[in-house]
């Protein structure tokens, strides 16, 4: 049976996938299908990278030929590392608890 | 880029304008890396419209302005499908016209065969009736612009009404010819009834 995926929220997948450095549309589709197994749609790749922008947590660098790369802000690196916090707290309870 | 050019296009025009305009392009030039399947094809118009959702709520919230603007951008187009539309409508009522009121009967052996043929076609007689109202509808619609926005604290719908002769012109010629229509099916009706 497939690993199940660690995650399925776009938003989350696209900063971790940032995390890494930045990288365009298709780098970060790629990405996120070697490293959680969760295909993304393009349309829900660019709502969830609209969201972020406008929240601040990514932003646009030059266009590289007909490609637009985008970087994790600084707060944004903060918002990601505070939500991985909670989900490795959230983790580590329920290993606890089934005993795992 | 240009892989899936007129249908990504269209897909676009899900999403909101000033999204498109910030990220359209950017979107179509990953949407020409991979076969556009249906998964895509649902995926994109999904976010879409969920965008235009989110849109909506921001300006009924007061937070942006929302406008509906049926065609605005395309009214001569409009006007040309509104006056195609009344075309065979006005044939047929004009046709009517000069051979069984004004009595020309080289027009009236003309078009008798086609007029039987139209009139015992169901479709083809509803299409002449519904016709004028749907030409009108075309050729005026972009005429229109309907906007919510808050002003002092309060929400106000803005209606925006602006003239082009041609839109105009057509939209009244529908008007006219739907009323002409309907006031022949009434007498029509009257004198059989009477009959």
């Amino acid at each position: 049976m497939a690993e199940p995926a660690p995650t399925t929220d776009p938003g989350l997948l696209l900063m971790i996938s940032l995390a890494s450095g930045p990288k365009h549309g298709h780098a970060m589709l790629l990405d996120i299908a070697d490293f959680a197994g969760v295909r993304l749609g393009p349309g829900t790749l660019y709502g969830a990278l609209s969201r972020l922008e406008d929240e601040g947590h990514v932003a646009p660098l030059p266009n590289e030929g007909r490609r637009r790369p985008y970087r994790l802000t600084p707060g944004g690196r903060r918002a990601l590392e505070r939500r991985l916090g909670g989900l490795n707290r959230a983790v580590r309870t329920g290993l606890q608890r089934v005993g795992a | 880029m240009a892989r899936h050019g007129s249908r990504g296009r269209l897909l676009l025009r899900c999403y909101p304008a000033t999204w498109r305009r910030r990220y359209g392009d950017e979107l179509l030039d990953l949407l020409s890396e991979d076969p556009l399947t249906a998964r895509v094809v649902v995926d994109v118009a999904a976010t879409g419209l969920a965008l235009r959702l989110r849109a909506a709520r921001a300006a009924l919230q007061g937070d942006t302005v929302m406008t509906i603007r049926p065609a605005w951008r395309h009214p001569t187009a409009f006007a040309v499908i509104g006056a195609l539309l009344i075309l065979p409508t006005f044939l047929f009522v004009a046709a009517s016209l000069l051979s069984y009121e004004l009595g020309f009967t080289a027009i009236r052996e003309a078009v008798a065969p086609i007029q039987a043929t139209i009139t015992s076609v169901r479709a083809f007689d509803l299409f002449l009736v519904l016709a004028p109202a749907l030409a009108a509808l075309a050729a005026i619609a972009p005429l229109l612009r309907l906007g919510w926005e808050r002003r002092e604290g309060t929400l106000q719908a803005v209606l925006t009404v602006r003239a082009l002769a041609f839109n105009l012109a057509v939209g009244i010629l529908a008007i006219a010819l739907g009323g002409v229509l309907i006031w022949h099916i009434v007498v029509e009706s009257v004198l059989q009834a009477g009959a």
